[in-house]
């Protein structure tokens, strides 16, 4: 026997985590370094790539598409965090009452979490729909707020509202599901304690609970921050007219005058902005 | 002092729960509401369809007679493609003719299916043993591996289209049917991998290494307690993190949409519901059937994992 007992175990744990960095290393990040490659040549489908510098990046800071695209993002970002975080928080306290069929319910309102985008999203469109949308029937017809039926998903400017509502419907469960599991660990004395001081449930909300769940609420924002950066299917599914970037870059790379080098230098400036957040993420927020 | 309430504040709380349910559950409904509808009734508000429609799902199904459907448009032009071989055609062509099916629904459901299954299994297999390096084994760089995996996830799919497209142009699997559907079962792996290592490695920690000791001295190798051991006590974490991999490629869509478009026999639910969708037979109670048929499977999955998922996403990771 050459070898110890720990250099055996090293060895095997090498053998058995080898396969999975193979993978990741091969798919993610080779392709990130690639993105950075490719987006200093201009792409072409058949033939080889032309190097053009920094061309690609010249054309994209010069080109005002691409700042409405940011524009709309910072738009989407802010609605959709600041939404699935208040609303999640929100639940998650009524959740934290008492009341019959508690489980029921909590059980219930994580449906749309996992419910399938595709599945879910032509429900949306229904539902909005200028001709048999229940949208059009009550703000027109119930309550008399406009005189003519909107095509709310038609018009980019008012699709972006229906599409941050759709994703604070969709992902607000999971913010819910994170703080409430914060909620329950909180000591009840220290409720107890503070009604005794002479504490009403709003003063014992922003003394007790707030603090506690602080660390959680800031995990969520940056968490969604980072998710929504990077979403294109249900923006794109509900309303493809709201370009956000990643929506932004597909229609760069994928139709029109295909310019897949101009996408990936929007993808390497993403990137950037992405590591920027996970830096922050992982050193403000988790501490390490 | 606390948990009680008087009358006016549980009204209160009930009016609220109320909303808050009905505002998660409403689509829902209309969506199953709509796929019951016949057509004169969509503009309706009303919930309850006036006259019970179950045309769609037998459409979809593969029900009843649909002698009368020609072949639809969409496979007309697929025949066209000079990609497809002279057999391939054949078998669309039989397939339309014995079923005579607008909508292949159990064509598109296998398709999602198998190549679900496909990916969420290797995710397992893979993630199985690296977690367990990395949470049982000690090794030089282990914690380096372990914060590199939080990082790598957070990295998503918009951000690699581009990349992985052209990679997969170059190797000369973007070209064909079967290449695509390799790159595509390989990018779910990617997607689902580090989630499932986070998820597991954080599972097998919480089991009491005394228990691989004993194995030990009982002569168990390493790899022999993993599997005598280990994947024994972690087989309802094992099952979730499968079903939570298996969701991830059953909902995904964009590189459905960049790698299959072309490819209308082998589309999967997502990308055979946008193109049902967009195309000029945009009928609402077949789509909201199809989205309907499309949930069915995730709500029993979900039904059947929720406690574990739960626990594996608060305490482990979660991944979009």
């Amino acid at each position: 026997m050459d070898i110890s007992v720990e250099q055996r175990e090293s060895r095997l744990g090498w053998k058995l985590i080898a396969p999975s960095i193979g993978v990741i290393g091969l798919l993610i990040i080779y392709p990130i370094l690639y993105n950075v490659y490719l987006s200093f040549f201009d792409v072409k489908l058949t033939g080889a790539n032309l190097f053009v510098g920094f061309a690609n990046y010249e054309r994209l800071l010069k080109d005002t598409a691409y700042y409405s695209s940011l524009f709309t993002t910072v738009l989407y970002l802010f609605g959709t965090v600041l939404g699935t975080t208040v609303v999640g928080l929100f639940v998650a306290l009524l959740m934290n009452l008492h009341f019959p069929f508690r489980n029921v319910a909590r059980t219930v309102i994580l449906l749309p979490y996992f419910a399938p985008v595709i599945s879910v999203v032509f429900g949306w469109q229904f539902i909005f729909d200028p001709v048999n949308g229940i949208y059009n029937h009550v703000v027109v017809e119930m309550l008399h707020l406009s005189g003519t039926r909107h095509n709310l998903i038609g018009d980019p400017k008012t699709a972006l509202l229906v599409v941050i509502l759709f994703d604070i419907w969709k992902h607000f469960p999971i913010s819910y599901l994170l703080i409430i599991s914060k909620l329950q660990s909180i000591n009840r004395d220290q409720y107890e304690a503070a009604a005794m001081d002479g504490c009403g449930p709003i003063g014992r909300f922003f003394h007790i609970t707030l603090p506690e769940i602080s660390f959680v609420l800031g995990t969520l924002v940056i968490l969604r921050l980072m998710w929504n950066w990077n979403k294109f299917d249900e923006v794109f599914l509900l309303a493809p007219n709201v370009e956000t970037l990643p929506i932004f870059t597909y229609y760069t790379a994928f139709t029109g005058i295909i310019d897949q080098g101009m996408a990936a230098s929007i993808s390497v400036i993403n990137f950037l902005i992405l590591s920027g957040l996970i830096i922050f993420y992982v050193k403000k927020i988790l501490k390490w | 002092m606390l948990g009680k309430r008087t009358l006016w504040q549980n009204c209160l709380l009930a009016l609220t729960l109320g909303v808050v349910l009905f505002f998660c559950l409403f689509p829902f409904i209309q969506i199953l509401s709509t796929s019951l509808k016949h057509q004169f009734d969509w503009g309706n508000p009303s919930l309850i369809p006036i006259k019970l429609n179950l045309k769609a799902y037998q459409e979809l199904l593969g029900l009843g007679k649909g002698a009368e459907v020609p072949i639809p448009e969409t496979v007309k032009r697929l025949l066209d493609n000079p990609l497809l071989t002279k057999e391939a055609k054949e078998k669309i062509l039989s397939r339309y003719r014995s079923t005579r099916d607008v909508f292949p629904f159990p064509r598109f459901f296998l398709n999602t299916f198998l190549l679900s299954v496909t990916a969420a299994g290797l995710s397992l297999l893979l993630a199985v043993f690296g977690a367990y390096a990395f949470s049982r084994l000690r090794f030089k760089g282990r914690s380096v591996i372990r914060r590199s995996i939080l990082f790598v996830y957070m990295v998503g799919g918009v951000l690699l289209m581009v990349p992985l497209y052209q990679m997969s142009v170059k190797v000369g699997l973007a070209g064909t049917v079967w290449g695509s559907l390799f790159s595509l079962v390989l990018i779910y792996i990617i997607q689902t991998l580090p989630v499932s290592l986070y998820m597991l490695g954080n599972y097998f920690r919480t089991i009491p290494f005394a228990l691989e000791e004993a194995a030990a001295t009982d002569g168990c190798s390493r790899i022999q307690a993993l599997f005598l051991i280990i994947l024994p006590l972690s087989v309802p974490m094992l099952i979730t993190v499968f079903v939570y991999c298996f969701m991830i490629a059953w909902n995904e869509f964009l590189f459905a949409f960049v790698f299959l478009k072309q490819y209308h026999d082998f589309h999967t639910l997502p990308l055979a519901l946008q193109s049902l969708f967009v195309s000029k037979n945009a009928i609402w109670d077949r789509i909201m059937a199809a989205s309907m048929l499309t949930l069915s499977p995730v709500i029993l999955c979900f039904v059947f994992i929720m406690r574990n998922l739960t626990r594996g996403l608060t305490e482990g990771g979660v991944k979009e």
